[in-house]
């Protein structure tokens, strides 16, 4: 699903070159858990926004879902990122004035889905994350925990390979943050490809594998 | 998908009601007095042609300048009107006299003339006739007088067969003519007194001849033929000088007037157009602002998979919104002002929109708000997916 090889990106701040990624090699199999875990600074934010597309290595290779993507145009990551990758945000990112359905409608719009299909989809998104009754909600005005149910609705709502969290639990609560880990395990028991990057040993404990980062070199796995 | 553009864009215009208000304040005021100005500008226009129009475009009236010591005479006119294009002929003089009425002393204009000028001119009889061929043969001392000199003279209209003592002379009034409620008469009073051209040609001092003359074609289609023949014979008459005389045709006049107030509404046209721009300034403003402020919804869409064209379509459909909005409420609200215009204007002037005015404040507001929005818009499409994301 994810194999990274050889992944380097480096930062320039004035003279000093900081390499944020230092020659990474990796691979996720599909219907796999994984955890990347690793303190601020170690690169992991990097790792996640090469392997979610939102941007490129300088040095190195990356197919994902069997698809080679660096050298890829902006427009060409884009639609991977809209196909292949479900994106899912510490601070949720819903956009604050559309409902939850119109959120999680988001995605589709840009794939081009009529809006028979589309209403069909966001209906069952919501429904698997148990948020049905509050389609016609805006964001301001669930709670956190629920926020982040639909953003995951959003993330599911195309059907992508690949299920990308960072720090999905960072701005709940334990007990919240617990049912949400719950609803990624059974994602995954669904046979969806989650990768969740945490800072927190404990959440990373709870996947199926943990890849450990450090100073932009993978420290080892467990 | 266009659809669906315009409703998100309809949905973040009305996330902030009083701001988009305020941003399409400029579109619609300019919008406003877009279509306001050029619609009474050429509302009048047309309603001033028209009544040049009706008074006939089938009309020449001639003035002779310079006689060559040669006059002009009612025998003259009589072989140019022997010609097909030419129906009527009718010689004017003009004077101006006092009338006696009781105590009071009335300014009045005379035309001297002959019967065929009311015919020409389209004149009707409210009481008694018109001036006769025996009138002009015999110098008669008859009167025939406008509707509002007889009101003014005697009180009412009813003056036919009574006494009018104008310069120290006594004029039998033998008719008067029906109101004139067209607009042109409505300009000024028109205290008119006609009298037979020969009564004018005795009471002046000169022996001048035909100075100024009417003439009718047969047909409106035989105009440039009448003013031909016309033309042609005053130059044979006046040793081929074209100064000496000068012939005015209503179509002519009716040509000038449009394309002056065509001038002058492309000139108040586009003076309006400047304050249009000066309102796509305002909306170029407000989508810089909203393309900062919603920098993490960028981000956002950006993840999730909105490209660039997206992205800027978005923006720019945003502007092109709230231009349109404003056009539209700019237009309902001339509709209105030219409405209340309307209720104040006299009744031969009707203000109505101008349609190609509507047609260019839309294309101008939609251009305003491509132009204007187009840089917001590719601020926003520009935008790295990451750095918007972690924008607070």
């Amino acid at each position: 699903m994810i194999d990274l090889c050889d992944i380097s990106k480096i930062y320039r701040v004035g003279d000093e070159e900081i390499h944020a990624l230092d020659r990474v090699s990796m691979t996720v199999a599909e219907g796999e858990f994984v955890g990347i875990t690793g303190p601020s600074g170690s690169g992991k934010s990097t790792m996640m926004h090469i392997i979610g597309c939102l941007d490129t290595a300088d040095y190195g290779t990356y197919r994902l879902d069997g698809q080679p993507v660096e050298h890829r145009s902006e427009g060409d990551l884009a639609v991977i990122r809209n196909r292949k990758i479900g994106f899912i945000f510490q601070s949720f990112n819903l956009i604050s004035r559309m409902t939850l359905e119109e959120n999680v409608e988001l995605p589709l719009i840009y794939q081009g889905v009529s809006p028979h299909v589309r209403r069909e989809r966001v209906g069952a998104a919501l429904e698997r994350v148990g948020l049905s009754n509050r389609r016609k909600h805006t964001p301001n005005s669930i709670s956190g925990g629920q926020q982040q149910r639909a953003a995951i609705a959003r993330a599911l709502v195309t059907e992508p390979a690949l299920i990308l969290a960072d720090e999905p639990t960072g701005n709940l609560d334990s007990k919240t943050g617990e049912s949400i880990l719950e609803l990624f395990r059974e994602l995954n028991a669904s046979g969806k490809t989650i990768v969740l990057i945490t800072h927190d040993n404990h959440i990373a404990g709870e996947t199926g594998r943990t890849i450990r980062i450090m100073d932009g070199r993978i420290e080892g796995t467990g | 998908m266009i659809f669906q553009s315009f409703k998100m864009a309809w949905k973040s215009i009305s996330a902030n009601k009083p701001r988009a208000f305020l941003t399409m304040l400029g579109i619609i005021i300019g919008v406003m007095s877009l279509v306001v100005l050029v619609s009474l500008v050429t509302s009048a226009t047309n309603s001033v042609t028209d009544q040049i129009a009706s008074m006939g475009t089938d009309m020449l009236t001639v003035s002779v300048m310079d006689d060559k010591g040669n006059p002009l005479k009612q025998g003259d006119l009589s072989e140019i009107a022997q010609d097909d294009s030419i129906a009527l002929i009718a010689p004017v003089s003009q004077a101006s006299g006092t009338v006696k009425s009781g105590t009071e002393t009335v300014s009045v204009s005379i035309e001297g003339t002959t019967g065929a000028y009311f015919q020409i001119q389209g004149d009707e009889l409210a009481s008694g006739r018109l001036l006769k061929t025996a009138d002009v043969e015999n110098i008669s001392y008859v009167a025939v007088l406008s509707n509002e000199a007889a009101v003014e003279i005697y009180g009412d209209a009813n003056a036919t067969g009574r006494t009018l003592t104008m310069s120290g002379r006594k004029y039998l009034v033998v008719g008067v003519l029906a109101e004139d409620d067209s607009m042109m008469a409505s300009f000024s009073q028109n205290y008119t007194v006609y009298v037979p051209y020969t009564v004018t040609e005795r009471l002046s001092s000169a022996a001048s001849g035909v100075s100024s003359f009417y003439v009718a074609a047969t047909d409106a289609e035989y105009i440039d033929r009448a003013e031909a023949t016309v033309e042609q014979a005053l130059l044979s008459r006046f040793k081929n000088d074209e100064d000496a005389f000068f012939i005015f045709n209503q179509d002519t006049l009716a040509e000038t007037m449009s394309s002056v107030t065509n001038t002058f509404s492309l000139l108040l046209g586009g003076i309006a157009a400047i304050s249009l721009l000066v309102g796509g300034i305002g909306i170029m403003n407000i989508m810089l602002v909203s393309v900062t402020e919603r920098t993490r919804e960028i981000g956002i869409r950006k993840a999730i998979g909105a490209n660039k064209r997206v992205i800027l379509s978005q923006f720019l459909i945003e502007a092109l919104t709230i231009c349109l909005i404003g056009c539209a409420i700019g237009i309902a609200l001339s509709g209105l002002i030219l409405a209340v215009v309307n209720l104040f204007a006299s009744d031969t002037l009707t203000f109505s929109f101008s349609g190609s005015v509507i047609i260019v404040a839309v294309l101008f507001s939609t251009f305003i708000g491509v132009a204007f929005g187009i840089y917001p818009a590719r601020k926003a499409a520009g935008m790295h997916p990451i750095d918007a994301l972690r924008y607070e």
